[in-house]
């Protein structure tokens, strides 16, 4: 009788807990409940510092930076903010961090590199590709200081509005805009000496 | 999942659509529509997906896990034991205690001894202060020694009268 009730019953599926809760759950001293938000985080904070920095494996060591960053610090969370705005204030102080350590060791090595293509390249003109799109911004995203870069890559890429922004880094929406302008101007400036073909697409609006 | 067509007929300059977006993180052709009508979308396509890292996410967790384990290990070697709070409380008053009872000894002995010592001005040794006689005495500049008989009369008594030498000597 009792299976029969159980056969007729509607299979719910398993309640995910949201983030405050678990936290809650990793305060209480579950460490597995910790291993579950790692997890359910991982791709998003990699992706966030891959974008950030540019390259896999220091992307993969500073997102584990950010997750032992977070279990030492839980503590310090306040659960009137959402727990992603937290997390993503983490990444973006590890992350800029990084970036300013690793700007001031390669402008040491490779402050003359710099790849043009020429005008004879340029004329053909260019066929938009993503693949493409990702090393041209790799490149051309280098003259933005840490905070400029952090900035565009959540606004343009994560698609985060800048009043969110600002929320992450502790400032004004103002002074977010400002550095998105300053960013989206010098990449502009980029574009053209190095990769006239793209820089066309402004010219041709 | 959004029709090529549909997205070129949807799309305009500076769109916050996520559906158009997530199309256009997709789609190189789209990409290159897009990328002509608004320049600014260029870099918009390199966003929106979550990335995996390398190795794969339960590789990544592991590792993330075990340092944790390490660190949390660290930190267990390295904390002494837990004392309860009355317990910090009582050795704190036992230390401030005699702290505080070591300087009333040290203030209360240079209160007394300084007066004497310190003003103290060595003068020829009179006859009359001596009961005993004087075997043999030295005299310098800052010091006076005198040798007087015990009571047995075999060992000598060595009295030394030096201001410079400590009060407590």
């Amino acid at each position: 009788m009792s299976a029969d009730i159980r056969l007729m019953m509607p299979m719910t599926p398993p309640v995910e807990i949201d983030d405050r809760q678990l936290v809650q759950t990793i305060r209480e001293g579950d460490a597995e409940a910790f291993e579950t938000l790692v997890r359910r985080k991982t791709t998003k904070v990699y992706a966030l510092c891959y974008r950030i920095i540019g390259n896999a494996e220091d992307a993969k060591d500073i997102s584990q930076l950010v997750f032992i960053k977070l279990w030492e610090n839980l503590e310090k969370y306040d659960p009137q903010y959402t727990f992603d705005t937290w997390l993503y204030r983490m990444v973006t102080n590890v992350a800029i961090d990084f970036m300013r350590n690793k700007q001031s060791r390669d402008n040491a090595v490779n402050s003359n590199l710099r790849l043009v293509r020429t005008s004879a390249e340029a004329e053909q003109g260019v066929i938009v590709q993503r693949k493409e799109v990702e090393s041209v911004f790799e490149n051309v995203s280098a003259v933005l200081s840490p905070k400029q870069k952090t900035i565009f890559v959540m606004n343009q890429m994560e698609d985060l509005p800048s009043a969110e922004i600002a929320k992450i880094l502790g400032c004004r929406e103002s002074t977010v805009r400002n550095h998105l302008f300053n960013a989206r101007k010098l990449m502009q400036q980029q574009l053209q000496q190095r990769y006239p073909e793209y820089a066309q697409l402004w010219r041709e609006r | 999942m959004m029709s090529c067509d549909l997205f070129r007929s949807s799309f305009s300059a500076g769109t916050e659509d996520a559906a158009l977006l997530a199309h256009l993180r997709t789609c190189d052709r789209c990409l290159d529509f897009a990328a002509r009508i608004d320049a600014d979308i260029l870099f918009r396509a390199l966003g929106g997906e979550e990335m995996v890292p390398p190795g794969g996410v339960d590789a990544f967790v592991d590792d993330v896990m075990r340092q944790v384990r390490v660190r949390g290990a660290e930190n267990t070697v390295a904390m002494p034991p837990h004392v309860p709070v009355w317990r910090r409380f009582a050795v704190a008053a036992t230390v401030a205690i005699a702290l505080a009872g070591t300087t009333f000894v040290v203030r209360n002995d240079r209160a007394a001894a300084p007066g004497s010592i310190a003003h103290y001005t060595p003068r020829p040794v009179s006859a009359a202060l001596i009961e005993k006689p004087i075997v043999e005495s030295y005299e310098g500049d800052a010091a006076m020694i005198v040798e007087v008989p015990s009571e047995q009369n075999n060992v000598k008594i060595v009295m030394i009268f030096d201001e410079s030498l400590p009060a407590d000597l």
